[in-house]
């Protein structure tokens, strides 16, 4: 009876769905969401049947279904493969997202590309996807969070501010640790020019917009093609080409607000009154002391009235915006390809006065004569103008204006700054200063492709790189600078000239079965001068005429030029064996002009081998296990960036009343050369269930010798230092990449990618001793830029004196822990480390029907920042700067229990360099935060569109942190300097970073 | 066949570039010239001197900081520290740490100057000339004399006339230093009285070799102003005296006209013996950024206080020589960002003879009241002492100490005096090791054999 039940069942669900089995058509487009571009031979099948069709040039399908099919499988090499419920929709437009960790993926190595899975290297790499939508004007900020063994970070919230990029660690104590960048083939000038002595990022000039892909030579084996400029990582960037099909059309809208990440609390007029009462009154000073003072500050205005409250720190930040336009065109055919792209964007920062605005445009063309010979060529041109403000360390910088007291009136009656204030009032430097720094970089290169065997390509590349930079700088008669001297100006403008040449031989063959061999070998020649001016005038004509046309007095006016020269020959050999044995083989043999004359050349080699364990058959059983490869190298790099000239003893001349005078400036050193380092990798890929899970763990270990040292010498010697290959450090960590795709369903779909990496810095020789610049010091044993510092005590309960820690050795060798009152009596000790122990970043993305939702999380963690500003700031009254509200806590009556000194003005009570204003710095951010949506296709289709995406976009939104400072993220920007490798950690009245909300439309066409 | 000869072709073409870049890798510097260049030509060695000159007038030292540090270690209620640098603020407390970037940067820049005129003096034998050979060292001698002299004077305790100094200054470096090879720059430190010796020997032979007319560079008499200067700072009133009178009665100089006019000169007025050149184009006037306000180019960090102001008599023009803004009242001394740092002026030749002459009870050149009235004159105090009673009402050492005082504040000699004489500074005794410079920290890092001085711990 059961069974007959059974069969009447079956029958029945059967007889009903054949009542309503009839076919249907469903249409639809296949785009991909990365790109939005169309997505042709995409094969879409039944779940279940063998029927299925494919994707037409412009992503469009129709497919018959019958009515038992319900769900829709849409698949396409390098994307991840979808479901979709059929229900009873007619029409169904999909986006494939692109499988990031595709092992098809073919990456951009140098001089050539080389697929993913035979990888044996260490690359990082970020897509445009990632790069889009930046509210900064620097790509590298794409690189927080997203790529393991790449820190970054944007010096503070100034719009200019020099981005440092630092990949595993920091290899060299005195030259740049800056990554070679290479666009398209070309090393690009990645020169500081500003002349105020904050650094201003040379590749905010580059539109993130027009970058296919990023990709980051991390360990030798990658680099060690790029020889003596490897050491610091090398960035291959990639701007995007068009493809062949129908041209398309896409326009990027956003509109964008922005604020300060974090005020602070500084006191107001009636706590200044009190604290400086007090702070007087315990230097023993009278009544009519401090209230002649404070009649001092307050000018005109009566300070017990209160009509005066000045909030400085709100005059400060203003509201930021971000407008950005991006149109670019792309298209072609068989024979012809071409991206066209025009960009355009304007940021005003959230600090009073600083604002950028950029204008790019790019062009790539690629054609192909005949299958022997194509060509390319590309060229961009951009333009960025940037208001900018005074470096960290000066009183026109607008933070400084913290340190004024609230009872100055930020403006007078009429309406013009106060220029009686305590300290020079910035709002006379936004009114009556100008500084523009106006930023040209054209980047043209062309290529030329012959196949003179059809496994033999010779390749051709030549790449000029025209980099200009001018400031106008204009002081009126009303500020500090123009004061005294009738108002002054400053112009400069320097051109720097690379020029690359690029000729190489690349041979790909399968020499037998199970043999593959890649050979590549050429040889790479550049030069690069660069030509700087500058006048300097005064005594003005007019505050409104402000170029050195109206100078009464031309003052100073200089030029220079500085070359350089690489000639170098690398080759390169991989070999795969049955798809699974992999080695590879590269080198470069570098000459600089920069290297001493008994160092001209150096040799830079490097070897890999690589394991597709996955491959063999003893693991074929393991379903589970999709991918596996074990893979090492090992090999050496170097960093070139160690001046033009710094191997000679040179004299440079000076002028004594105009007469000119010469002074030697360096002694000589002809064995000086690149720093070299040595690196070890190992790695592990792996993928499971079918790659939904997957990821890389890598361990490195690279270790830095022959680091550049200026040697201290006894200036009895005529010089301080001299020039010398001798420091040796240590840069290790660990990687580790996991990539998840948790959920995919037709209708939602959920992908965790999680990235998490250590890097443990050790300066292991260094032959002079201690280096100590400010508050940091390069020791033997410790981590580089460590900060050496007094330890604060505390507060003598008794009296209020600050205590500081005595931390010297006793006789028996141990340390003597009791606190002294005495600064001079307590030793300095390592207090805390500049670089972080470990970073990271979680990325979740989700999508939603036509909702997609991503967002990041960034983790920094073990760094500490020094408060170079507390000691004016949280001084215990000891000026009249204003405090910080903290300092209210602080001790008053015997036995009072605080760690903040009793008030003393001009008492220097606890100022001095402690751990008193140094702290850890470690943070959780929401570096950014993307909800979209994407208008249904049937919407777009009606207005002509092929995509429209709306969407809204947050950077820097949400900070976690103990540290109290503004911002754990923002340093000052007097130390961004590319060589400065060691006064770093530390804060001077450095603006937090911006927080941005971006509303944003995508137009495809 | 056909591709293998493109390949060839191809291959020969990159060789063909690759050897033409050869020579690429030689380049040049564009603005600095080679050692052996630097030292061909006497035009170059000139310049080196130059050079010396110009370091030599840097704020590090003599374009400002020594002046500072002297003013403000030496002031008890002269003046008054506002500003927000460090350095100097711990000049005016009497308590410097070893990390002063300011006593760090004398350190360096004297001994700049003085590995400048080691190499000048090395090479002066390409001066066929025997006249410009003689000046060229001389020049070269009075920078090193006097970059010695202030060493001394700063980094060792003071000198005590009629002993053997034997306290340490500083190490003596009388080789030019190009390269490091064959040198070992790690030596002790000289006694004061070695240091001071070798100042004399320089400044002797300089004021031998000098000519009398030297443009605005040194001359005979500028090295025998200063060493006046050094002979009064070691007692030797004898030597002081005849070098003063040697330079006031050369007849090249002559006090200005009014007190003003002493100052704020972009060229050498009629009174300068030696200044450091400062033009709108080239070298700093150091005084001026910490002495004056911001509206004459400077930080306004140093006010004057009324005590001091209260020492002049009414009618001293000297004691009228001030402006007042809202941050305080000025010198008018250093209003000038343009102008010349006066180094040695004839006024204080006269007050050296004058008290030298008082001290030993001589009148060589004029008596000590005719020199001190000189002064007085120029000031605007007409006959105020023209009545002195050389019975009666004789003029005292205290009188002229007073009107040295008066007429040379802010110049850079107050700390020196107070050694000199065994005065205070800040309720400091003359004698505190709190008012010597310490050795600066890097020094003592890059130098085992250096000793620290007293009062500062390493």
């Amino acid at each position: 009876m059961k069974k007959l039940l059974f069969v009447f069942f079956v029958l029945g669900c059967f007889s009903v769905n054949s009542a309503l089995a009839q076919n249907r058509t469903i249409t639809g487009k296949v785009t991909a969401s990365d790109d939005g571009l169309p997505l042709p031979q995409v094969s879409i099948n039944i779940k279940g049947t063998q029927i299925g069709v494919a994707s037409d040039v412009d992503g469009n399908y129709s497919i018959e279904v019958p009515s038992t099919a319900t769900v829709l499988v849409y698949r396409f090499l390098g994307y991840i493969t979808r479901e979709i419920a059929i229900g009873n929709q007619t029409s169904i437009n999909v986006f494939l997202d692109p499988d990031v960790t595709a092992l098809q993926e073919v990456l951009v190595v140098g001089f050539g590309t080389q697929s993913k899975r035979n990888l044996t290297d260490n690359i990082a790499k970020l897509d445009a996807k990632q790069l889009k939508d930046l509210p900064t004007a620097g790509f590298q900020n794409a690189f927080a969070g997203q790529t393991a063994g790449v820190s970054i970070q944007q010096t503070n919230g100034k719009v200019d501010g020099a981005t440092r990029v630092r990949v595993r660690g920091v290899s060299s104590i005195s030259s740049s640790t800056e990554p070679l960048y290479v666009i398209d083939g070309v090393p690009i000038t990645n020169n500081n020019e500003s002349t105020n002595g904050a650094a201003v990022n040379p590749l905010l000039s580059i539109n993130p917009n027009d970058i296919q892909s990023v990709q980051v030579l991390k360990d030798a084996s990658s680099a060690a093609i790029y020889g003596a400029r490897g050491s610091n990582g090398v960035i291959l960037i990639t701007t995007k080409r068009g493809e062949s099909g129908r041209a398309k059309i896409t326009l990027n809208l956003s509109n964008g607000m922005s604020r300060e990440t974090n005020r602070r609390d500084w006191l107001n007029r009636a706590e200044y009154i009190e604290l400086f009462r007090e702070a007087n009154a315990n230097s023993g000073g009278s009544d009519a002391d401090i209230e002649g003072d404070f009649d001092f500050l307050a000018g005109n205005t009566d300070w017990r009235t209160g009509e005066v409250d000045t909030d400085w720190q709100d005059l400060v930040f203003v509201d930021g915006y971000n407008r950005n336009s991006d149109v670019s065109i792309s298209g072609g055919d068989d024979n012809t390809r071409f991206f066209f792209s025009g960009g355009y964007t304007d940021i005003r920062g959230i600090i009073r006065g600083n604002d950028l605005e950029r204008i790019s445009s790019r062009m790539n063309i690629d054609h192909k004569f005949n299958d022997k010979l194509s060509v390319g060529m590309g060229l961009s041109i951009s333009r960025s103008t940037i208001d900018r403000l005074s470096n960290d360390n000066a009183f026109a910088t607008p933070l400084q204006a913290i340190a004024q007291s609230p009872l100055s009136p930020a403006y007078n009656a009429d309406g013009t700054p106060n220029p009686n204030t305590l300290y020079y009032n910035f709002l006379i430097e936004d009114e009556d200063a100008s500084y523009l720094t106006s930023v040209w970089r054209t980047l043209a290169n062309v290529n030329l492709k012959y196949s003179v065997l059809p496994s033999l390509d010779f390749i051709s590349e030549a790449g000029y790189d025209l980099f200009s930079q001018s400031e106008d700088r204009f002081w009126g008669r009303s500020t500090e600078t123009g004061e005294s001297v009738g108002g002054q100006g400053f112009v400069s403008s320097v051109r720097t000239e690379n020029l690359n040449l690029n000729n190489y031989l690349n041979y790909g063959k399968d020499l037998a079965a199970d043999h593959y061999l890649e050979v590549t070998a050429g040889f790479n020649y550049q030069t690069s001068a660069r030509k700087y001016q500058s006048v300097t005038g005064t005594n003005f004509a007019s505050d409104d005429l402000q170029t050195l046309a109206s100078a009464g007095t031309i003052t100073a006016g200089t030029s220079d030029l500085t070359e350089f020269a690489f000639l170098s020959y690398f080759g390169r050999a991989n070999y795969a064996f049955r798809d699974k044995y992999l080695v590879k083989l590269s080198a470069r043999y570098d000459g600089s002009s920069r290297f001493g004359a008994n160092n001209r050349y150096g040799f830079f080699p490097a070897a890999s081998v690589g394991w597709i364990v996955s491959q063999e058959e003893f693991l074929s059983g393991i379903n589970k296990l999709s991918f596996l490869k074990l893979r090492a190298s090992y090999g050496e790099t170097g960093n070139a960036e160690i001046g033009n000239f710094a191997s000679l003893g040179l004299f440079g001349t000076e002028a004594y009343r105009g007469e000119p005078g010469l002074k030697p400036t360096q002694l000589g050193n002809e064995d000086l050369k690149w720093e070299r380092t040595n690196q070890l990798d190992i790695g592990v890929e792996f993928g499971f269930l079918e790659n939904k899970i997957s990821g890389e763990i890598d361990y490195y270990s690279k270790e830095t010798n022959d680091l550049l040292l200026a040697q201290p010498l006894p200036s009895n010697s005529g010089f301080t230092s001299i020039l010398k290959n001798v420091g040796s450090l240590t840069n290790k960590g660990f990687e580790f990449l996991l990539n998840t795709k948790n959920i995919n369903t037709n209708n939602f779909t959920w992908g965790t990618s999680l990235n998490f990496f250590t890097n443990k810095n050790e300066v292991t020789k260094l032959p002079g001793g201690d280096i100590i610049s400010g508050r940091n010091i390069v020791r033997e044993g410790e981590s580089l830029a460590s900060f050496y510092i007094v330890e604060f005590g505390g507060v003598d309960q008794a009296n209020g004196d600050a205590l500081f820690v005595k931390n010297t050795e006793n006789p028996d060798g141990s340390i003597d822990r009791s606190t002294t009152n005495d600064f001079s009596e307590a030793s300095r000790i390592i207090a805390g480390q500049a670089f972080p122990k470990w970073e990271g970043g979680i990325t979740n993305s989700f999508t939603y029907n036509n909702f997609d939702l991503g967002f990041t999380f960034q983790f920094v963690n073990g760094h500490s920042i020094y408060n170079s500003g507390g000691r004016f700031q949280a001084a215990s009254g000891d000026f009249y700067d204003n405090q910080d509200v903290n300092e209210l806590n602080r001790w008053q009556n015997p036995g009072d229990v605080t760690d903040v000194p009793q008030a003393r003005l001009f008492g220097g009570n606890g100022t001095q360099h402690s751990t008193r204003y140094l702290q850890e710095a470690s943070y959780v951010r929401l570096r950014t935060v993307t909800l979209g949506y994407n208008v249904p296709q049937s919407t777009v289709d009606k207005i002509g569109m092929s995509r429209v995406r709306v969407y809204f976009s947050g950077f820097n939104l949400l900070t976690f942190t103990d540290y109290t400072g503004y911002d754990p993220e923002s340093t000052a920007d007097f130390n961004s300097g590319f060589s400065n490798n060691i006064a770093l950690g530390q804060a001077f009245y450095s603006a937090p970073q911006a927080k941005t909300y971006t509303f944003g439309i995508n137009l495809e066409f | 066949m056909k591709n293998n000869i493109k390949s060839l072709l191809v291959l020969i073409g990159i060789t063909a570039f690759t050897v033409g870049c050869q020579d690429a890798l030689d380049i040049k510097p564009a603005q600095s010239l080679s050692i052996d260049q630097a030292l061909s030509t006497p035009a170059n060695v000139q310049a080196i001197l130059l050079g010396a000159y110009d370091d030599a007038g840097q704020t590090g030292s003599y374009g400002g900081n020594l002046n500072l540090a002297s003013e403000l270690l030496g002031t008890t209620n002269e003046v008054d520290w506002q500003g927000t640098f460090l350095q100097p603020r711990q000049f005016f407390q009497k308590n410097i740490t070893i990390d002063n970037s300011f006593v760090g940067g004398s350190w360096t820049n004297a001994y700049q100057i003085i590995n400048l005129a080691n190499v000048v003096i090395e090479n002066s034998s390409i001066f066929t000339d025997a006249d410009e050979k003689d000046r060229v060292e001389g020049e070269a001698q009075f920078l090193r004399g006097m970059a010695y002299f202030d060493l001394a004077r700063f980094f060792g305790s003071t000198y005590v006339a009629g002993q053997v100094n034997s306290q340490l200054a500083v190490p003596l470096s009388l080789e030019a230093i190009l390269s490091t090879e064959g040198h070992d720059f790690a030596v002790p430190r000289n006694t004061v009285e070695e240091v001071y010796a070798q100042a004399v020997t320089d400044l002797e032979s300089a004021a031998g070799k000098l000519p009398d007319s030297n443009s605005y560079l040194a001359t005979s008499n500028a090295a025998n102003a200063l060493l006046a200067r050094v002979y009064l700072q070691m007692g030797n009133f004898v030597a002081a005296r005849d070098k003063a009178n040697s330079v006031i009665s050369s007849g090249d100089f002559s006090l200005t006209t009014s007190y003003a006019d002493a100052f704020n000169n972009g060229s050498n007025s009629s009174e300068d013996i030696f200044a450091w050149q400062v033009t709108d184009q080239d070298g700093t006037n150091g005084m001026n950024t910490y002495w004056a306000t911001r509206t004459y180019g400077g930080r306004g960090d140093i006010p004057v206080q009324l005590a001091f102001r209260n020492t002049f008599d009414a009618a001293d023009e000297r004691g009228d020589f001030y402006y007042t803004q809202s941050n305080g009242t000025f010198s008018l001394k250093w209003q000038n960002q343009f102008a010349n740092v006066i180094y040695i002026r004839l006024a204080e030749m006269y007050l050296i003879r004058a008290e030298a002459n008082f001290r030993l009870n001589t009148s060589i050149g004029a008596t000590p009241t005719a020199d001190i009235n000189r002064i007085r004159n120029r000031a605007g105090l007409t006959g105020l002492l023209n009545d002195f009673d050389p019975i009666l009402n004789p003029i005292t050492l205290q009188d002229i100490l007073d009107e040295r005082k008066k007429e040379l504040a802010f110049e850079g000699h107050l700390l020196h005096d107070i050694k000199r004489l065994g005065l205070t500074a800040g309720g400091k005794n003359f004698n505190d090791p709190l008012l010597v410079f310490p050795i600066p920290q890097a020094e003592l890092d890059a130098n085992p054999n250096l000793v620290q001085n007293t009062g500062y711990n390493n």
